[in-house]
């Protein structure tokens, strides 16, 4: 046994140096596990400068035929909207998105006005364009604003109560709080955490074993007195290793992206401490054994480089789904998911980057169910190395 | 001492061995000669554990490889028809590896590691990585890492494939010291007067069995022909896939 452990290790050793002198899947292994660190970064940056900027900027509204509603423009004026002088072709110039929404106001709004008829307005815009979407509906609620003012006028001149034209009375209590909009931007996070566990030992895994089989090293390897079982774990070992490293650098980039980005100034915070950080590592560290395993059983069975790089890059796609339902989908927690892997690390995942209470039974489920699924793979994986199997693959 | 004894090994509709018997002696080079397709590679391979006969068995100083497979390979220098050497790592490394899977550690693993490198002349090309080395120089690295635990018995499938007059010459030397040194050595070939040449023994493989063995003398009066030419190919019943 002893012996066996430290052959093992030998075999360790050497795809260790192997791996690490593979100059372009490394830069590989490396540079993928901060796509999702950039990620968060371009999120944050984007929904932090589209949601504070437009509050803080007063409303830039071009009006053509101004003229015709001096009265109009007065109030928006007084409503704080810097009132510009329309573009000669204002839907060429809303097309284009050189302006997110404009006013036209025609010549018979002031006759229309008077005849107590409705006036007509028009708002040129693109609705579409989510960056324009809220000047664009900063405008709508100062138009209709106007328009109950003059409505309400006309009413208690004809000595009716205003009131009695509101039917319901709507308030609004907006419960998002800082996190509640941040955790938008977190539940990407999840899915990047498990790639990067894919992707940092993806190339290992292969070379390891198809690319042995190719360069046909592997006779020469499998005529030494190893035993096979600590063959298969070294090379499991080895993508292990390099895949925690992919995790490692994913979560330092996340822990590091809010510290560089002003996030609290930019209406919301995103707290990513290191001791979160830890724990979702510790929690991740069964799915690094499963998929470390799970890679070199599919390609230690692959026909060719080519056929393992495939099937391995498809199997990535797979995490996508469950991630995406936690994205998009408000998914409910159900204790069966702990025993998916990939799903179970991603809720608990999602729930602690967002600062919510996990409950430690689906986390001890979760973990211990992803390990008992390393072991089941470890133990194909060995399986796999047995006999002349492995001298062809399949 | 190299035993095969009732070797069958079938892939799919292939009978690849069908039944195939030879002892290899020690202090004996032996050739194992055989048209191309005559089992002479699986024979081999079923001998140093990689493939596993249907039936039959074989040994290495009378441990069985199917069922002690590592005290088999132990006393086993293998150098396989591919090389097969890492293009990232350097000679001394292919070595220091291959040592340690055959449990040399520290200065015994040192000191082995340099024995094989002056053995084979390998010093000028220590450190460097094997990408892009010869077919000669691949060849002597394959050659000193199958060598380098000191192994009785050395196995070689076609180990002058591709090799220029020099290269071979400096390998025959070789191989006629390890035998001096009461080495047991078995390497296969389809090329005659490279067995012819080197060999003390020969045994003649074809269609998965084996139709001849003796020594160069004994196969000719054997087959009663004058020319050893001729010998094999009344042997091996036709001179198809040989050279």
């Amino acid at each position: 046994m002893r012996r066996a452990l430290s052959l093992a290790g030998v075999v360790l050793r050497k795809e260790l140096l192997d791996s690490l002198r593979e100059r372009r899947a490394m830069a590989m292994a490396l540079l993928f596990p901060l796509l999702g660190p950039a990620v968060l970064a371009m999120t944050l940056w984007v929904v932090g400068r589209t949601a504070h900027g437009a509050v803080e900027r007063p409303l830039a509204l071009p009006v053509a035929g101004a003229e015709h509603a001096p009265e109009l423009v007065a109030f928006l004026r007084g409503a704080g909207v810097e009132v510009t002088a329309a573009p000669a072709d204002p839907e060429r110039a809303v097309r284009a998105g050189e302006r997110d929404v404009v006013l036209v106001i025609p010549p018979r709004f002031g006759e229309r006005l008077r005849a107590a008829r409705p006036a007509p307005v028009r708002l040129v815009l693109d609705g579409s364009r989510q960056s324009a979407q809220r000047a664009i509906s900063r405008a709508r609620a100062l138009l209709d604003g106007y328009g109950r003012q003059l409505g309400m006028q006309r009413l208690l001149v004809r000595g009716v109560h205003p009131g009695l034209a509101q039917a319901i009375l709507v308030e609004e209590t907006d419960l998002s709080t800082p996190e509640s909009r941040a955790a938008l931007v977190l539940s990407v996070l999840p899915y990047f955490v498990i790639l990067s566990v894919f992707v940092g030992g993806m190339a290992t895994a292969i070379d390891t074993t198809t690319g042995e089989r190719e360069r046909k090293s592997l006779e020469p390897l499998l005529a030494n007195p190893v035993p096979r079982s600590g063959l298969a774990l070294a090379k499991i070992a080895a993508t292990a290793l390099f895949a925690a490293a992919g995790l490692v650098e994913t979560l330092i980039g996340f822990g590091l992206v809010p510290l560089l980005l002003p996030a609290a100034s930019l209406g919301f915070t995103v707290r990513l401490d290191p001791a979160l950080l830890l724990r979702t590592f510790l929690l991740c560290l069964p799915l690094v054994a499963l998929l470390s395993a799970l890679q070199i059983l599919i390609a230690a069975r692959a026909r060719g480089f080519k056929a393992a790089q495939t099937t391995l890059s498809l199997l990535m796609m797979v995490p996508v789904l469950p991630g995406m339902m936690l994205a998009f989908l408000p998914l409910t927690i159900r204790p069966w998911m702990a025993l998916v892997p990939t799903l179970g690390e991603q809720l608990v995942a999602a729930r602690l980057l967002r600062g919510e209470p996990v409950a430690p039974a689906f986390v001890a489920g979760t973990v211990a169910a992803t390990a008992a699924w390393a072991v089941l793979l470890g133990a194909l994986a060995v399986r796999a190395f047995q006999g002349e199997r492995i001298m062809f693959g399949r | 001492m190299i035993e095969l004894a009732d070797v069958h090994k079938r892939f799919g509709a292939v009978q690849a061995l069908a039944g195939a018997s030879f002892t290899v002696r020690d202090g004996c080079i032996t050739g194992l000669l055989g048209p191309n397709g005559a089992g002479k590679t699986t024979a081999l391979r079923v001998l140093y554990g990689v493939l596993e006969p249907d039936r039959g068995r074989a040994a290495v100083d009378g441990r069985d490889v199917a069922r002690a497979r590592a005290a088999a390979q132990r006393r086993l220098g293998v150098l396989p028809h591919a090389h097969g050497l890492y293009p990232r790592l350097t000679t001394r490394e292919h070595l220091a590896y291959f040592g340690r899977l055959h449990g040399l550690t520290g200065t015994a693993l040192r000191a082995r590691v340099d024995e094989a490198l002056g053995l084979l002349d390998l010093g000028p090309i220590a450190d460097r990585r094997t990408d892009g080395f010869s077919q000669g120089q691949r060849l002597k690295v394959a050659l000193a890492r199958a060598l380098v635990h000191g192994p009785r018995n050395l196995v070689l499938d076609e180990p002058t494939a591709g090799l220029d007059v020099a290269a071979t010459r400096a390998l025959r030397t070789l191989l006629g010291r390890l035998r001096d040194e009461g080495r047991c050595i078995l390497f296969s070939s389809h090329v005659m007067q490279e067995v012819s040449a080197l060999c003390d023994e020969v045994v003649v493989m074809a269609r998965g069995t084996v139709v001849a063995a003796g020594s160069p003398a004994e196969l000719q009066r054997a087959t009663g022909h004058a020319s050893l030419e001729d010998a094999f190919v009344a042997a091996i019943g036709s001179d198809e896939g040989l050279s």
